[in-house]
C-alpha cells in the first residue's frame, strides 16, 4: 500500500516536471530548432525576398557560388583579421591588468570598475563616441600628433583599409578589456594564497611565481576566455554596421555578419544569405563545442 | 647579505611603482572616451571641434539635451523610442526569468523520463548563434505577422538556454527536505515554486534579469530586421538613423549617447556585483 502511494507520487512529480519545462521547450522549438532546421533547408533554394515566384531547388549552388565568390572570401578574411587582431591583444592585456590588480593592495575594486566601465555602454553608443574621436579633427589625430610630435597629420582612421580595420579593433578592445580583466581577476582570486606563500618561502620572486605558479593555474580560465573572445569576435556586427552607415568604406570591414545582413536585406537573396549563415554556424558550433568540452575537462582543483 | 636585501628591496619598490604607473595609465586611456562623451554632451558643437579639445565645458549646454529629445522634426520620437527600448528590455528580462526558473526548477528537482534529453536539447541551443539563424527567424516572424510589432521584438528572446542552465545550477543544491515538507503540508507545486523557490533565488534572478535586460538594450541586428516604422524603433535603431541623417551636430550626438546610457549607468552603479557573472562562469567550469 505504502509502496503504491509512493509510486503514484513519483508519477505525479514527473508530470509536474514536464509542466515546468514545457513553456521553455515550446519557445526553443519555435525560435531555435525550427529556424536552424529551416536554415539548412532554405540554403538549397534560391528564394528572393521580394519575388512572388516560388523558390526553386538549386542543390549546392548557393554554396559553390560562395566558394567561388571573391566578396565572400573577402568577408571571411575581414572577419579573421578582426578576430586575430582583437583576440590576442585582449587576452594578453587583460591577463597583465588582472595580475597587476591582484598584486597591489589597494584600489583593486576601483580599477576593476574603471576598466569595466566601457562595457556598460551599448555597442552602438560606443561606436558613436569613437566615430567622433576618429574624426579628422578629433581626439585620435590630436593624441597621435602630440604623441609623435607631428603637427596636423591626418591618420585617416576611417578611410584607409588598414586604419579602418585598426579602428574597429580599437573600439572592440576598449569595450571588452574590462570584462576579460574581471574574469581573470576572479580566476586569480580562486587560487589559494597558501600556494603563493609557499612559493615565496621557497625563494621565488614575482616573475618566477607568476610563470610557474599563477599562470599554469590560470590555464583553464585562459582557455575559456580565449574561446569566448573568439566566438564574440566572429559574430561582430554593430561597430562595423555603424561605421559603414556613417560613411566609412564597406569593403575593408565587411565582416561575415554584415555581409549576411546585406545579402538578405539589400540584395534580397535569402538562399545565399542562409548558406552563409550555415557556414558561420558550423564554424561557431565547433568553437562552442570546444568551449563546453574545455570547461568540462579543464577543471583544475587547487587543493 | 644586507646589501643584497636592500637591492631586492629597491627592485621590489621599482616594480611596484611601475605597476601602479601602468595601471593608472591604462585606466586613463580607458576613461578618456567616456570623459569625452560626458564633456562633449555639455558643449555646443563649435567647442567640441576646437583643436585642441577643451576638456572643461563652460557650464552645461542644456540645448543639446533638449534638441536630442525633440529630434530634428520636433516629434519627440526619441522619447517614444526610449520607451520602446525600456518596454522590450523589461518584458524580455521579466519573462526570461520566469521561463528560465520554471525550466531550471523542473530540471533540477523533478525526475522524469527524458529529463536528460530535454536538458541536452536546451544546452544544444547554446551552440546555435543568433547571427546564424537570424534570416530564417526573420522569415518565421514575417509568416507569423510579427513584423513591426512588440511581439516580434520580444518573442524570440524569451527562451534563454544560458538562463535555464544558470537557474538549474543554482537550484540543484536547494534542499529537497524543504520542498517535501511543503508538499506534506499540502502546498501545491505551483505554490511551492512561487512562494518558496522563487523568493530564495534572488542572486541568480538578479544576474539573469540584468543579463537579459542589457542584451536587449544593446540589441541592434534583430530590431534592424524586424522593425520598419519610426514609432516602433528602439534606441539603437534611433541612433543609427540619427547618425545617417544629421551627421552635423556633435553636441546633440553626445547628448543622445549620454541619455541612451543612463539606465545602464544607473544599473551598474547600484547593482555592479551582478554585472559580470563570474559565478555562472565558474559553475560552468565545474559542469
Amino acid at each position: 500500500m505504502r509502496h503504491k502511494r509512493g509510486f503514484s507520487m513519483e508519477r505525479k512529480k514527473a508530470r509536474w516536471g514536464w509542466v515546468f519545462v514545457t513553456p521553455s521547450l515550446i519557445l526553443f522549438a519555435a525560435f531555435s530548432f525550427y529556424p536552424i532546421i529551416n536554415a539548412f533547408y532554405e540554403s538549397f533554394f534560391n528564394r528572393n525576398l521580394l519575388s512572388l515566384r516560388p523558390p526553386s531547388f538549386v542543390g549546392w549552388n548557393n554554396y559553390t557560388y560562395l566558394f567561388r565568390s571573391k566578396e565572400f572570401w573577402l568577408s571571411v578574411q575581414n572577419t579573421l583579421i578582426f578576430t586575430g587582431g582583437t583576440f590576442l591583444p585582449l587576452l594578453v592585456f587583460s591577463l597583465i591588468l588582472a595580475v597587476f590588480i591582484m598584486s597591489i593592495s589597494r584600489f583593486r575594486r576601483f580599477f576593476q570598475m574603471a576598466f569595466y566601465s566601457p562595457a556598460v555602454l551599448s555597442s552602438v553608443v560606443a561606436a558613436m563616441i569613437w566615430l567622433l574621436i576618429f574624426d579628422p579633427r578629433g581626439l585620435a589625430n590630436q593624441g597621435m600628433n602630440s604623441l609623435l610630435g607631428t603637427a596636423g597629420v591626418n591618420y585617416n582612421w576611417l578611410s584607409t583599409t588598414t586604419m579602418l580595420r585598426l579602428s574597429t579593433i580599437i573600439v572592440y578592445f576598449w569595450k571588452y578589456i574590462g570584462y576579460f580583466t574581471v574574469l581573470f581577476v576572479s580566476g586569480i582570486g580562486s587560487i589559494p594564497d597558501t600556494l603563493g606563500e609557499a612559493a615565496l618561502i621557497d625563494g621565488a620572486n614575482r616573475w618566477t611565481m607568476f610563470w610557474y605558479v599563477t599562470f599554469p593555474l590560470l590555464k583553464p580560465t585562459t582557455l575559456l576566455v580565449s574561446i569566448m573572445t573568439m566566438i564574440q569576435c566572429l559574430k561582430t556586427f554593430s561597430t562595423q554596421y555603424m561605421f559603414t552607415s556613417a560613411g566609412a568604406p564597406t569593403r575593408p570591414i565587411n565582416v561575415i555578419t554584415l555581409s549576411i545582413y546585406n545579402t538578405a536585406i539589400k540584395d534580397y537573396r535569402i538562399g545565399r544569405a542562409t548558406a552563409m549563415s550555415i557556414l558561420l554556424f558550423i564554424v561557431m558550433f565547433a568553437f562552442t563545442w570546444l568551449q563546453l568540452k574545455v570547461s568540462r575537462t579543464e577543471d583544475v582543483s587547487h587543493m | 647579505m644586507n646589501a643584497n636585501k636592500t637591492r631586492a628591496w629597491y627592485l621590489e619598490k621599482t616594480f611596484t611603482a611601475l605597476m601602479w604607473l601602468f595601471l593608472a595609465g591604462a585606466c586613463l586611456a580607458v576613461i578618456i572616451p567616456l570623459a569625452f562623451m560626458f564633456t562633449a554632451s555639455a558643449m555646443p558643437a563649435r567647442d567640441i571641434l576646437k583643436m585642441p579639445y577643451p576638456w572643461i565645458p563652460d557650464g552645461i549646454y542644456w540645448q543639446n539635451f533638449w534638441n536630442a529629445l525633440r529630434g530634428p522634426e520636433g516629434t519627440f520620437i526619441f522619447a517614444r523610442n526610449a520607451f520602446n527600448s525600456l518596454l522590450v528590455s523589461g518584458t524580455v528580462a521579466f519573462f526570461t526569468v520566469i521561463f528560465s526558473s520554471l525550466a531550471g526548477y523542473g530540471l533540477a528537482k523533478f525526475k522524469f523520463k527524458g529529463r536528460n534529453l530535454v536538458f541536452m536539447l536546451i544546452m544544444a541551443t547554446m551552440m546555435i548563434p543568433f547571427e546564424a539563424i537570424m534570416i530564417p527567424l526573420y522569415m518565421v516572424a514575417m509568416r507569423m505577422g510579427l513584423q513591426d510589432t512588440y511581439a516580434g521584438l520580444i518573442l524570440p528572446f524569451l527562451a534563454n538556454a544560458f538562463g535555464v542552465f544558470l537557474m538549474r545550477q543554482y537550484l540543484i543544491t536547494f534542499p529537497d527536505e524543504i520542498l517535501d515538507a511543503a508538499r506534506i503540508d499540502g502546498a501545491s507545486e505551483p505554490r511551492i515554486f512561487g512562494s518558496i523557490v522563487m523568493p530564495s533565488s534572488g542572486p541568480a534572478i538578479a544576474t539573469l534579469a540584468i543579463l537579459a535586460f542589457r542584451s536587449q538594450w544593446d540589441s541592434l541586428l534583430w530590431p534592424l530586421l524586424v522593425v520598419q516604422s519610426d514609432e516602433m524603433k528602439t534606441i539603437p535603431l534611433y541612433i543609427t538613423k540619427f547618425m545617417a541623417e544629421t551627421h552635423s551636430d556633435e553636441g546633440i550626438m553626445m547628448a543622445v549617447a549620454v541619455m541612451a546610457s543612463i539606465p545602464m549607468i544607473v544599473l551598474f552603479l547600484t547593482l555592479s556585483k551582478y554585472f559580470v557573472n563570474t559565478e555562472g562562469l565558474t559553475s560552468a567550469t565545474k559542469g
